[in-house]
């Protein structure tokens, strides 16, 4: 297993698709807080460093599947995941190797963000606020962990399907979808029980009345239950709640991706060490 | 006979199509083993098997002894190097780098050995030219080299010469004999280029619909293919009597039929049958190659010489 890692990392520093994701991410976190500064100085009025701080999490989720199906992909496209197989090495190593590779190189990713975001976001736009920096704090927690559960997933994509470029589409096409599931179920659990109806009445004097018509787009019943369980379960919507600061059930979604991330790799190495490698 | 590789009624099925059947063979120490089969005969699958990237549906096999279930398997398959199908590199590496990177997943100590290896493959001088700019026989020699790391003793190739130009097919051969002599690495090399396999091959094995039809040496497989007279003659006995009395090596086929591997001519084998009242119907020379031996073993056509009325 030591012998793997030190093989996969030893790659690792040297792949183009990481070092892309860590100077992506890096950027960001230099233009999100000299874009709020920017628009600070154009209206005027203080813009506190956590708004869009967490951000990052959709880019996590994108960089993630795309690093984990190309990096995984070549040792099927070139072969070289036979050279491991033939050394001698347990599957469940060579999994592991990958997952733990995966998931430190997501995690260096999320931390170029940090890092590069604190140190340009404080001296344009100054610290967190006193009631934002708990907040702030469980959120980018929760974001490690979220990170977890989706390269598990993408982990187990990737070892799973030994053509390159099909784990690449399922991969980027799979997180797309659960990005897009996530804000449309938040869109719909966002919609007002009710709307407020404006009319004025023109007798003697003009009245203006308001009165609360029933919204027939609201989510109601056990149907609301089930979309606020996937809401808080489903990695993408995860990943919504997290990018606007939103979220509300910390602990559960971290939960919850633990959880996803465990029943993941479970699968993988379950089908994995029986599939025929190629 | 000390054998690297005993495969016991090995099976292999996908779904409901069986790749391999009741499959054994035998690969000796120090060999280098032939492995002969048309496409499709399941010579892939017994290496993917061997290698363990594949398990088999039913039978074993043993690397050294230790048979393919036991925990000890692992341990022995780091005495094993191969290169399957096609060879396992990373295309954006240097020779060097693959190299490298075979040496950390294998946890040897150094770097001390790579320049050796690169400059027994012929790729000393590829510098930081990446594996996706070489040539196929540069990839086909990185791969091997790939598979030398961590000094094995038994080297298993696929199709080594597929696709290589007759100067990539000479240095490919030179390598393995070079080898094979030098550093006693015994050889299970597939191939369908029969007579590329006769210049190297100890041993064969010949596998047709996932079966091995046959395993011989190299040498034997020499006596099979000697070069004989086969007669057709109207009296066996007198024949046989003939040829005693003549110090022939001969063989009796049939009633009728039989095989002289002694060198005599025509006429000074003929003329004492007639004395002795056996007709001769008829008489052929023929020398067997090991394509037309392998034909005769799976069903094909044998090529024969000239027939003599």
């Amino acid at each position: 297993m030591n012998q793997l890692l030190y093989a996969n990392f030893s790659r690792l520093k040297k792949d183009i698709f990481f070092r892309i994701g860590v100077l992506f991410l890096f950027a960001m976190g230099i233009l999100m807080p000299l874009s709020l500064f920017s628009n600070m100085k154009k209206y005027g009025y203080p813009i506190p460093l956590e708004s869009g701080y967490c951000f990052y999490v959709l880019f996590m989720a994108i960089f993630s599947s795309v690093f984990c199906s190309l990096f995984i992909g070549t040792e099927y496209n070139d072969g070289t995941m036979r050279n491991k197989l033939i050394a001698g090495h347990s599957r469940i190593a060579v999994y592991f190797s990958f997952l733990i590779v995966s998931i430190t190189a997501v995690f260096l990713m999320c931390l170029a963000y940090l890092v590069s975001s604190l140190c340009t976001g404080i001296p344009l736009l100054g610290f967190f606020s006193d009631a934002a920096f708990p907040v702030v704090l469980g959120h980018v927690g929760a974001i490690f962990i979220l990170a977890v559960a989706f390269t598990a997933i993408c982990t187990a994509v990737a070892m799973l399907c030994q053509n390159k470029a099909t784990t690449a589409t399922v991969c980027i096409l799979g997180v797309f979808l659960l990005l897009f599931l996530g804000v449309y179920i938040h869109a719909r659990l966002e919609e007002p029980e009710y709307y407020e109806t404006y009319y004025l009445e023109a007798e003697e004097a003009i009245e203006e009345n308001t009165s609360l018509t029933p919204n027939p787009s609201y989510i109601s019943g056990t149907k609301r239950q089930v979309y606020e369980f996937l809401h808080d379960f489903l990695p993408g919507n995860q990943a919504v709640q997290l990018s606007s600061l939103s979220a509300v059930h910390l602990w559960k979604m971290s939960f919850y991706s633990l959880l996803i991330a465990v029943a993941a790799t479970g699968t993988g190495i379950y089908i994995f060490y029986r599939e025929n490698i190629n | 006979m000390d054998y690297v590789l005993t495969a016991n009624a090995i099976g292999k099925s996908y779904k409901r199509f069986h790749a391999l059947k009741n499959l054994s063979m035998h690969v000796p120490k120090g060999a280098i083993y032939g492995f002969v089969g048309k496409n499709g005969s399941g010579k892939t699958t017994l290496i993917r098997l061997i290698c363990g990237l594949q398990n088999p549906t039913s039978g074993s096999y043993a690397l050294y002894g230790t048979e393919h279930t036991e925990k000890a398997i692992r341990k022995v398959r780091k005495r094993i190097g191969a290169v399957v199908e096609t060879p396992s590199i990373y295309l954006h590496m240097t020779a060097e780098e693959n190299l490298k990177e075979q040496y950390r997943m294998l946890g040897l100590p150094s770097f001390d050995g790579i320049d050796g290896i690169l400059k027994l493959a012929g790729l000393e001088h590829t510098g930081k030219k990446k594996a996706k700019h070489f040539s196929l026989g540069m990839r086909q020699r990185l791969g091997i080299a790939i598979a030398l790391c961590g000094s094995p003793d038994f080297l298993i190739l696929d199709e080594p010469t597929n696709g290589l130009d007759p100067q990539g097919i000479i240095e490919m051969r030179e390598l393995i004999l070079k080898l094979n002599k030098e550093r006693q690495i015994t050889f299970l090399i597939s191939s369908h280029i029969l007579d590329e396999l006769s210049r190297l091959a100890t041993h064969y094995g010949f596998i047709d619909s996932g079966h091995i039809v046959k395993e011989i040496s190299a040498a034997e497989l020499d006596h099979v293919c000697r070069k004989c007279l086969c007669l057709e003659v109207s009296d066996i006995r007198a024949f046989a009597l003939t040829a005693e009395r003549m110090g022939l090596e001969y063989h009796i086929l049939s009633d009728t039929r039989a095989e002289v591997f002694s060198k005599t001519t025509v006429t000074q084998f003929v003329m004492p049958l007639a004395e002795a009242g056996c007709e001769v119907l008829s008489i052929h020379e023929r020398e067997e190659s090991l394509e037309s031996y392998y034909m005769s073993l799976i069903g094909g056509k044998i090529n024969e010489s000239t027939v003599i009325r």
